[in-house]
């Protein structure tokens, strides 16, 4: 965090730079029959009196963009990918005030939140620490709002934040010990609001909303109590009510159910670019919603102006055919992922005999050199993606190119020696090798079985495996099966994707890479003893897992950046030598469409979930249609 | 005649009954429910989900109760005419079908109408004309109408749609009508993309009815009666339509009942395939996502259909054929 104090100290002098300059602010052609009818008021009112400015090069507002999406529950996506928050990453994934004014910290123990003046929500009501206590006090910590307290992850080892608020636009939020996490928490894709419209919301709540007023309103919503009603309205993750106030740049106009959702400019957003226009540029966002199977077909033939969720790799050529009938263009982002596919030995199974297996670091070091990357990535790929084991990716401060290799060359023989080493030399008639007990060295990797790469990849991997004696069987199972197989302990191995984010730097929590998590599958067991506080699930009992407990909770600790770095990189080096899951292939190319009209969509950019927000940290809101259809030119 | 009306609208009761317990039954088989649906779609998306927040929401849901509790409720409720809540769309089921039944209705129909213009002129052609060329020919149409499995053929006809004749793949009317109320354009955009289900969800059908009718043709045909009223100089024609058409018509009117929920439903993998704003692929989905709810209140007033379609074709029959009686089995 101390790296970071430099980039705020400068942001804060260009911004107060900024205000000497005096911007004047340029009317929205599309809001200026509003303002003159006096239903808005004008530009210089509706922005902050300090509003966040765009640097970059200025464009020209208006136009409708046109995206798919596959169900009417995925109008969240516009919230993750307008990303306005309070903190937010850069496209460096360095991690600024967004919609705060500043943020002052201290021992990353105490954390003092400044708002932006005249910052107001999406209906014209001032955005205030009001929102912030409404949150805290009375929907955070109300019994009946949620029954399980504030979010676990605002938690200091189960110490709730003080929580104070010093003036209209100050927050406080403190903990006795240090908290890292907090600043990366609100710049998530989907960040843990530590805000709300209260000016809207008190109207559903039992402490501020008149009493038969409400009843009636529960009656009227078919829902069984007032809270209900309540969580129902506010979910400002979900997205699905138009009446919710935001801060999004788009706000959701069209109540669900519907085939296609329409998404209008925010009059009061915070942002405005170096000349003086409010962001975003962009007037109208059109959603419509089509089969996930059909959208590639669609976008193909030209109906979308932006769209990457949906497109798969080998789209790639068809997508690229259409590009010039259609006026778009297929640009390839890399993925952000440690490795697109991992298997995940399952450390926690039940079967005697093959939890000792699994957890001798020979066998899975075997099985790892067996597999040829180099093939897959070939076949697969077409040669475009990183071979490599699941570790961080060479866009990240902690990539250790020793890591990505670590026993992930191809080499049968030495898999061989190692197998042999561990006494699995006895064979049956088909040269299949036999456990201790006499049965075949047979492995079950268990699929979620949507996408074809996932059997093609365990098709070639099949080859290879049974050069060296051990046979592989796949198996898809719905997704939710497969869950309760895992958990449960009866599923040896899994496939799924690697690390989801392979490009972290010091300052982001290395939790993912200790057993804290029931969702990772290679000790689902430990991760829900993590999860429940030991409730249920099992202790960690390999050396191994509880060394990488303790370097997680250390690194909470720590506070210079130097040990948080080191503690990192003995973490992945762990993981890498242990071979805890096996990585296959990373950085494999996402297609992103781009209409010929849109501008500012970078030509090269990462695509990632979190940190990335997918679009978010290119901040859609400056992405702009050039009114014409220039001659072969791309933006 | 009436009490037997009485009997069987008082046997659609215990049917209907035992109809709802096995579509809970089945919804509820599949392992988890959905909520452990949305923690995977959740997961799919990169969130963590807490499994305290997910022991909430399941108590909110009522998914914490035991089953039986869970069905009563559900059927008491649409005893009350209340179709339940849908988990996934946070809104009452009524709702969530809204719009859908429209549009259903609409494709539907116009499969249906396209099914009997094409199949009664080709079946009669044939029949009449048996083992001519012609008749090889299009049955060799018919059987390949009846072969290609109809989701391969929407795909294609998709395509060519598009690069031909630039009509926006998939759905039913163009991006920008969505949503809007009902105007010419609209209608217009709506024709022009409503030609490809048609044919594509028709087509099997089509095939089907006209190997139905010519068979039935061919052994009416052969009969004294015919030949009798050929004998007395009627016209061929009329000969034809009046006499061996009606008889054959029987199989389409006990079809009716089936018809019914086929209108609703409409041909969910077509519609999924084509990305049709028809209540087929809502349905499936919601059964896909056990949003049980939505999925048991729909397959409930599809089984209402089916039965009352079923009650209907035979007062039809029985209205339509003189040689159907009732109790004519017992007297025999």
């Amino acid at each position: 965090m101390n790296r970071l104090l430099p980039t705020f100290t400068i942001l804060l002098c260009l911004l107060t730079g900024g205000k000497a300059q005096a911007l004047s602010y340029i009317e929205t052609p599309s809001l200026a029959a509003d303002v003159a009818a006096g239903k808005l008021p004008p530009v210089e009112q509706r922005i902050p009196s300090d509003p966040a400015i765009e640097t970059g090069r200025p464009g020209q507002p208006g136009g409708e963009l046109h995206v798919l999406i596959s169900s009417a529950r995925e109008t969240r996506l516009l919230a993750i990918i307008g990303y306005a928050r309070l903190m937010a990453y850069t496209p460096s994934y360095d991690l600024v005030p967004d919609m705060l004014e500043s943020v002052d910290q201290k021992d990353e123990r105490v954390f003092t939140l400044h708002l932006r003046p005249g910052h107001r929500w999406s209906d014209g009501e001032p955005f205030t620490a009001e929102d912030f206590r409404y949150w805290w006090d009375d929907v955070a910590n109300n019994q009946q709002l949620a029954p399980t307290g504030p979010p676990v992850a605002l938690l200091r080892e189960g110490e709730k934040p003080k929580v104070e608020i010093l003036d209209p636009l100050t927050v406080r939020y403190s903990w006795s010990q240090p908290m890292p996490t907090f600043l990366a928490l609100l710049a998530s894709p989907t960040p843990i609001t530590i805000y709300r419209p209260a000016h809207y919301l008190k109207q559903f709540h039992v402490k501020y909303a008149d009493k038969d007023k409400l009843a009636a309103l529960v009656a009227a919503g078919h829902a069984r109590n007032w809270a209900q009603l309540h969580n129902r309205m506010d979910n400002p993750i979900r997205n699905d009510n138009p009446d919710l106030p935001t801060l999004d740049p788009w706000v959701l106009k069209t109540a669900p159910p519907s085939e296609r959702f329409v998404f209008e400019r925010n009059p009061y957003y915070y942002r405005v670019d170096r000349e003086g226009r409010q962001l975003p540029y962009i007037d109208r966002i059109n959603a419509a919603v089509a089969d996930s199977k059909i959208i590639p077909v669609k976008v193909g033939a030209g109906e979308v102006d932006l769209q990457s969720r949906y497109l798969r790799f080998d789209n790639y050529t068809f997508l690229k055919a259409g590009e010039a009938r259609n006026s778009y263009r297929v640009r390839l982002w890399k993925t952000g992922y440690g490795s697109q596919l991992t298997l995940y030995p399952n450390l926690n199974v039940t079967d005697p005999v093959w939890r000792t297996l699994l957890r001798d670091v020979r066998f899975r070091r075997a099985l790892s050199l067996a597999i040829d990357r180099h093939e897959i990535n070939n076949v697969i790929y077409y040669g475009l993606a990183l071979e490599g084991q699941n570790t961080m990716l060479p866009g990240s401060p902690l990539y250790d190119e020793a890591d990505r290799k670590a026993w992930a060359q191809y080499d049968p023989a030495q898999a061989g020696k190692l197998l042999d080493e561990i006494g699995l030399t006895k064979r049956n008639g088909e040269g299949i090798r036999l456990l201790p007990d006499g049965r075949p060295l047979q492995i079950v990797v268990e699929t979620a079985g949507t996408v074809a790469e996932e059997s093609d990849v365990l098709e070639l991997i099949r080859d290879t495996w049974r050069e060296v004696g051990i046979k592989l069987f796949s198996k898809p199972l719905q997704i939710e099966l497969m869950h309760n197989r895992i958990f449960s302990g009866e599923t040896m191995m899994s496939i799924d994707r690697g690390l989801e984010n392979g490009l972290a730097n010091a300052e982001m929590s290395p939790a993912a890479l200790a057993p804290t998590l029931q969702n990772d599958w290679q000790w689902p067991r430990w991760g829900q003893y993590y999860e429940t506080h030991g409730m249920s699930g099992e202790a960690p009992d390999m050396p191994m897992a509880t060394e990488l407990m303790q370097l997680g909770h250390q690194w909470m600790n720590a506070t210079d950046f130097e040990a948080r770095r080191s503690l990192w990189r003995r973490m992945l080096a762990i993981h890498a030598d242990r071979v805890l899951t096996i990585g296959l292939c990373a950085e494999v190319p996402q297609p992103v469409v781009v209409s010929d009209r849109l501008r500012n969509v970078p030509e090269q950019g990462i695509y990632n979930f979190d940190p990335g927000a997918f679009f978010g940290v290119y901040k859609p809101d400056r992405f702009w249609f050039v009114p014409e259809v220039p001659a072969d030119q791309p933006s | 005649m009436f009490g037997y009306i009485v009997h069987r609208l008082l046997v659609m009761i215990p049917t209907l009954l035992a109809i709802s317990l096995i579509v809970f039954i089945i919804i509820q088989l599949p392992p988890g429910d959905y909520l452990s649906t949305y923690m995977a779609e959740l997961q799919a998306q990169g969130e963590a989900v807490d499994p305290q927040k997910l022991a909430y929401l399941r108590e909110i849901y009522g998914l914490d109760r035991p089953a039986w509790q869970q069905y009563l409720y559900w059927v008491w409720g649409l005893l009350h005419g209340d179709m339940g809540y849908s988990f996934a769309y946070n809104l009452p089921v009524t709702q969530v079908v809204g719009d859908r039944l429209m549009l259903t209705f609409i494709v539907s129909f116009s499969t249906i109408m396209f099914t009997w213009i094409v199949a009664f002129p080709i079946g009669i052609y044939s029949a009449t004309h048996q083992y001519s060329w012609s008749d090889y020919g299009l049955t060799f149409l018919g059987f390949v109408g009846l072969a290609t499995p109809n989701f391969l053929l929407a795909l294609v006809m998709l395509y060519f749609a598009n690069t031909w004749f630039g009509i926006s793949i998939g759905g039913l009317m163009d991006d920008r009508f969505i949503g809007t109320p009902w105007s010419l354009a609209k209608l217009g955009s709506v024709l022009a993309h409503l030609w490809i289900p048609v044919i594509v969800i028709g087509l099997s059908g089509t095939a089907g009815m006209i190997r139905r009718l010519r068979a039935n043709l061919l052994d009416e045909l052969q009969k004294q009666y015919v030949v009798t009223a050929r004998a007395k100089g009627l016209s061929p024609f009329r000969t034809l339509m009046k006499y061996p058409l009606r008889m054959s018509l029987n199989p389409f009117i006990s079809d009716i009942g089936t018809l019914l929920p086929h209108v609703i439903s409409g041909s969910a993998i077509v519609s999924v395939v084509l990305s049709l704003p028809t209540t087929g692929p809502m349905l499936l989905d919601a059964l896909r996502s056990q949003d049980m709810y939505l999925a048991g209140s729909f397959l409930m007033f599809l089984a209402l259909l089916t039965v009352i379609g079923v009650f209907l074709s035979d007062l039809a029959l029985a209205a339509l054929d003189p040689r159907i009686r009732l109790g004519a089995g017992s007297v025999k």
